[in-house]
């Protein structure tokens, strides 16, 4: 196999071998993503952890749960630890500016919460704080707010009466161990709110939309799930207990056909790719009919010749490929953290590595192939006649 | 001087017939993938959008976007319907006021998964003030106080327990479902029942949004200004059109950036491709530049006889692209509101702004990608030209 040539041809049209290159890399990467985000999709349940659980309506998104069910929750064999969790619907200057904000119960969320670590200020100081809150490292890096900064939020559940933004200053930053959890919330005393409410300074429901329960290490929690659940099976609000990582897919299921989306898309990128590479190698080949007449009558056989096509084609894709497939696969924690709040955990698994891999080999070999198999058939004296 | 003729760039890309084929069909896949994505946007902002009325007005709690958000205390909604002049009369001298309340209940879909489907509890006035708009298509309505309710004609064939005569129970309470109806796009995927009943099952205080039609001579802004600032009975007030409008703005958002996202991507791919198979069309053709450039034509009539070539291909490519997704119009598909966190069910719609957009994008697909090829046509020197090849 004249491998020189492979070389000198691929280096005699740098513009052309380096678009193409690009496209393939592009397309790659873009495959890369899209599997990586549909995949992060479909894995959600499986991955969330073992010794949490949620407890929410049985009803509806739109119930809150009574105060009192946390007490009875509290009780359950195998419960260690209980949080209200409310969701707080605020934000930061106008709508444009959204992030999550709970309300939550500082003494049981960080236990509860073995993925996240404190990167900055100190927890007991935000435990010790009545408007307090902790928040994200990717939230303070977004808004440049520091340890000690006072965050204004415009309430739309909760309003206060007198028509002021909610005030919480920030007592710790946190940072997550995996990038399932995401670092764009806001977490403050479910307390605070609760008074306010109480007091008349604001207006809003009253009770807790989901509570989030740790359980004892060797709580088996089935059992535990299906106590709780039994507990209000007569009302007065029904709840339903679930997995963490069952909780996590309620919420990627809410995104419908996306997956599918997402799957529909890479087939076109996958259709434009090949053509895009079809064409240069279908260009390469005209041009080189007449140099192919001078290695047939030189006696080269139709391997070498349709090997150097392949090669060719092979070469531009398959480090295409690589380096595609190496910039999303060191680029995924990056990407990972973009998509969070959105998408958690997106991750490129060898599984998905191997796919685009395989794909920019399988489209240089065809669009090698295709031109290869054509020009190899040309009887050297018609590819001698044939003008470049 | 004169320009080379249209003509020699249609016969250029008859006569590479294979070039042409393949540079269009990757054109026409990324528009394809531009397209789609904005098919799914419009389908669902139309739905909203297209059904808002100016003569009907929703109050909210001060401060809230959606239905979902906001929250009345009973004693307030009697005191904003009653006592709010700019409310038109009904036929019975009562305001056509309507207090409703918005909730959502998980449910299961008939082909597989959890779904949040809205449900509105609502007052008899809401159907006056629809008028028209609403449509019993079978059944019929529930009766005031019954824990019967009706479904929105997207539903029978999506979720499970909607059907006549079948019960769905909400907290404890079994609902019967009495009738089908049709109402103004968004609504088709609802579930009604009576507001006070609902309020029961759910135990909810008080209800979420104030319905009301208008006065021909109502002043909206007017309304709006003096309701933010009452002390009383605080609303925010808008017209149902601007209220419908901005729902919509969060997915739409979304689904415009993840389409644009993809398709510069995918667009960048498309002008390496274009900019190959021009390349190629130039070098072929070096010898027939040669002949035009020594018949007279100015460089620059070469530059825009190429450009017009890799125009025309953007102008093909776009139009493949749309229709491979034509055959997508008024498919119905589902998706979450994220304002509310509800499904609704609506259909891609192929509208004009999606045809020229996405040509337009092919066009300048097309023209990037030929601007370097025809560049270098342009700067052939005829002898070199003539002599190559």
């Amino acid at each position: 196999m004249p491998f020189r040539l492979v070389l000198r041809n691929l280096l005699a049209h740098p513009l052309r071998n380096f678009l193409t290159f690009g496209s393939v890399f592009v397309a790659i990467l873009l495959l890369c993503m899209l599997r990586g985000a549909s995949g992060a999709l479909a894995n959600t349940a499986a991955e969330g952890s073992n010794d949490r659980l949620w407890v929410q309506s049985a009803v509806s998104l739109y119930v809150d749960l009574p105060l009192s069910y946390r007490a009875k929750i509290d009780a359950v064999d195998g419960v260690e630890l209980t949080s209200r969790f409310q969701w707080f619907g605020g934000v930061y200057q106008d709508e444009s500016n959204f992030f999550a904000q709970f309300g939550i119960d500082s003494d049981a969320f960080l236990q509860s919460y073995p993925e996240i670590e404190i990167a900055e200020g100190d927890y007991a100081a935000f435990e010790r704080s009545g408007r307090g809150c902790i928040i994200g490292a990717d939230l303070a890096s977004t808004y440049g707010w520091r340890v000690g900064d006072s965050v204004p939020i415009i309430g739309q559940i909760f309003n206060r009466t007198d028509g002021s933004p909610w005030e919480f200053t920030v007592e710790a930053i946190y940072s997550a161990r995996t990038t399932r959890v995401d670092q764009q919330t806001l977490y403050f005393h479910y307390d605070y709110l609760k008074e306010s409410l109480e007091q008349g300074a604001a207006r809003g429901p009253s009770g807790a939309g989901v509570y989030l329960v740790k359980t004892e290490p060797g709580a088996n929690p089935t059992r535990v799930m299906s106590e709780i659940d039994g507990m209000f099976e007569n009302g007065p609000l029904r709840v339903q207990t679930t997995t963490d990582g069952e909780f996590a897919r309620q919420f990627a299921t809410m995104l419908g056909s996306v997956p599918t989306l997402l799957n529909l898309v890479g087939g076109a990128v996958l259709f434009a790719v090949f053509f895009a590479v079809l064409n240069t190698m279908l260009m390469a080949a005209r041009e080189r009919v007449r140099d192919i007449g001078i290695m047939k009558a030189l006696g080269f056989t139709d391997v070498p010749i349709l090997g150097t096509l392949l090669v060719e084609s092979l070469l531009l894709c398959g480090t295409a490929g690589v380096l595609a497939v190496g910039f999303v696969y060191a680029g995924q924690s990056g990407i990972a953290r973009a998509m969070a709040g959105f998408i958690p955990g997106f991750k490129v698994d060898p599984g998905i590595a191997l796919t685009g891999l395989g794909i920019a080999v399988g489209v240089g070999l065809l669009s090698g192939l295709i031109p290869g198999w054509a020009v190899a058939r040309l009887t050297p004296i018609k590819a001698l006649r044939t003008e470049a | 001087m004169a320009l080379v003729p249209l003509s020699y760039s249609l016969r250029s890309l008859v006569a590479r017939r294979s070039a042409t084929v393949l540079t269009v069909l990757v054109i026409g896949a990324t528009v394809a993938v531009l397209a789609f994505m904005f098919m799914l946007q419009q389908g669902f902002a139309t739905l909203f959008t297209e059904h808002g009325r100016d003569d009907v007005a929703v109050l909210l709690q001060p401060g809230s976007s959606s239905e979902g958000q906001s929250g009345f205390p009973l004693s307030r909604t009697e005191i904003l319907i009653k006592g709010t002049p700019e409310f038109a009369e009904g036929a019975d001298g009562q305001p056509l006021a309507s207090a409703e309340l918005f909730s959502a209940v998980r449910r299961f879909k008939l082909d597989g998964g959890e779904t949040n489907v809205t449900l509105r509890g609502v007052q008899p006035k809401t159907f006056d003030i629809h008028g028209d708009g609403f449509e019993l298509l079978e059944g019929r309505r529930f009766e005031p106080g019954a824990d019967e309710i009706i479904v929105g004609q997207r539903l029978p064939n999506r979720i499970r327990d909607c059907r006549v005569d079948d019960v769905l129970t909400i907290n404890t309470t079994p609902f019967r479902v009495v009738g089908v109806f049709a109402c103004a796009g968004h609504h088709d995927s609802e579930v009604w029942a009576d507001g006070d009943r609902l309020r029961e099952a759910l135990a909810r205080p008080g209800y979420s949004r104030i319905l009301a039609k208008l006065r021909p001579d109502a002043d909206v802004a007017a309304l709006a200004e003096r309701l933010s600032g009452d002390q009383q009975v605080p609303a925010k007030a808008q017209t149902e059109r601007a209220y419908l409008a901005a729902q919509t703005g969060a997915l739409s958002v979304t689904l415009i950036g993840l389409g644009t996202f993809l398709a510069v991507l995918m667009g960048i791919a498309a002008v390496f491709t274009g900019v190959n198979a021009m390349l190629g069309s130039v070098t072929a053709r070096t010898r027939e530049i040669g002949i035009l450039l020594s018949l007279g034509f100015r460089p620059w009539a070469v530059f825009l006889s190429f450009l017009m070539e890799a125009a025309l291909l953007g102008v093909i490519g776009g139009l493949v692209g749309c229709a491979i997704v034509l055959p997508l119009n008024g498919v119905q598909t589902g998706t979450t509101n994220f304002q509310t966190f509800t499904e609704v069910a609506f259909a891609f719609r192929m509208t004009p702004t999606v045809l020229v957009t996405s040509v337009i994008f092919a066009v300048v697909l097309g023209l990037i990608g030929g601007a370097f090829p025809a560049l270098r046509a342009a700067r052939l020197r005829p002898t070199v030209a003539l002599r190559r090849g």
